[in-house]
């Protein structure tokens, strides 16, 4: 999302100056020519026939706004969510912030799960508040798998110095068919 | 009442309250976007309200009567013939405001990361200029030493005055990353600080894994 709107800002704010110079321009060009009704570089004067002859409930009107608030919405959700996804580590001195991506996290935990025994597969999602894992273990599993599982991520966040600890959530499957 | 923290300086220079290493140190993890962020949703919020408003009025929310007027309204004309001279100025004022904040975005936007030098004191008439390239590859080369690093790259960012480094390690997957941080700051951190002359150097690190060694498929 970052680099949507790292691709964005620039486009927007070329679009503002060049809807300013145009408003400059037409305004300017219309006070000094008081006698031609022709737009400098805008046909404005088209325009302006136009929606003197379309109200407000005529088809476009209606769509365009739409469409207008549907963009404007679009805009807000990718300020809003730009922000820097990463988990915080403790550094070894106050100078320096360590962070690491969710992904990073997810990897090493889920590397640690799948050399658990009697796990075939593992899935593993990470915010910065949680860890889920959904680990698919082999048919006739231990009954305490689950608990082996969850403490084996406890034992991977041990080793992290992680600033806030998320909280873990385990989910087993039972795989059918031959191990 | 407690005092904050400070970092003593040999050389004897003014002494950076901890937060404020910190603060620079959360920094330099990533060029900031919050400028672009907030422009971003203020357009989003001025385009959502109007548009929403337009298509309310279209559908007949504030009155039928309303709705069936013509979009460039007779009243609102003569409204504007009244006082041309004010509806020009406004109207300029509005699209010189438009250019100047248009293009300071996009000029913001699109100007790139500084990268700044360090200017060593070599005397009253010497000043040692260490450009930011030299500086940030050799942390770098020494940070690529310490095991369980893979890679390791490093950039100097924020400005002449208040230089902070941004590092990123690329990790083996069975790396000690206590063991890795703590060497960071005991043999690469300290030493880079000592050599530039520098009270403190705040430093963002960023920890990725290392994906480009996959084990063999075949043993």
């Amino acid at each position: 999302m970052r680099m949507l709107l790292r691709l964005l800002a620039p486009l927007i704010g070329l679009a503002m100056a060049a809807a300013g110079v145009l408003i400059v321009i037409e305004v300017i060009a219309a006070w000094l020519r008081r006698n031609v009704v022709t737009g400098l570089v805008v046909p404005w004067h088209h325009w302006r026939t136009a929606i003197e002859n379309v109200t407000w409930e005529d088809p476009p009107v209606p769509g365009i706004a739409i469409a207008v608030a549907v963009l404007g919405l679009l805009l807000v959700l990718v300020g809003l969510l730009a922000r820097r996804s990463h988990i915080t580590l403790d550094g070894p001195a106050p100078e320096i912030t360590v962070v690491t991506a969710p992904r990073v996290l997810a990897r090493l935990i889920g590397r640690r799960v799948r050399s658990t025994e009697d796990i075939f597969s593992a899935s593993v999602t990470v915010s910065p508040r949680k860890v889920s894992v959904l680990a698919q273990a082999f048919d006739e599993a231990r009954p305490e798998l689950r608990d082996t599982v969850h403490g084996r991520v406890d034992e991977m966040l041990d080793e992290l110095p992680l600033h806030r600890r998320p909280r873990v959530a385990v989910h087993l499957q039972e795989r059918q068919g031959p191990r | 009442m407690t005092t904050p923290v400070t970092h003593g300086s040999k050389s004897g220079r003014p002494k950076i309250p901890e937060a404020t290493l910190r603060k620079r140190a959360r920094a330099a993890l990533a060029r900031s976007a919050a400028v672009d962020r907030a422009l971003a949703v203020l357009v989003g919020l001025v385009l959502l309200a109007a548009g929403t408003l337009v298509a309310l009025l279209s559908y007949g929310v504030f009155g039928t009567g309303r709705a069936a007027r013509p979009v460039l309204d007779p009243l609102i004309v003569d409204g504007l013939r009244a006082q041309p001279d004010a509806f020009r100025l406004v109207s300029i004022a509005v699209g010189v405001l438009l250019v100047i904040v248009g293009l300071t975005w996009a000029a913001r936007s699109l100007r790139p990361e500084r990268h700044p030098d360090l200017v060593l004191d070599g005397g009253p008439d010497t000043a040692i200029v260490i450009s930011s390239s030299a500086a940030a590859d050799a942390v770098a080369a020494q940070a690529g030493g310490i095991p369980g690093v893979r890679r390791a790259r490093a950039r100097m960012v924020g400005t002449d005055e208040v230089p902070a480094l941004r590092v990123t390690l690329w990790l083996a997957d069975d790396a000690d990353i206590r063991d890795v941080l703590t060497r960071l700051d005991d043999e690469v951190l300290a030493a880079a600080r000592t050599s530039l002359g520098l009270t403190a150097l705040p430093v963002a690190v960023r920890l990725e894994l290392d994906v480009s060694a996959h084990p063999p498929r075949v043993a």
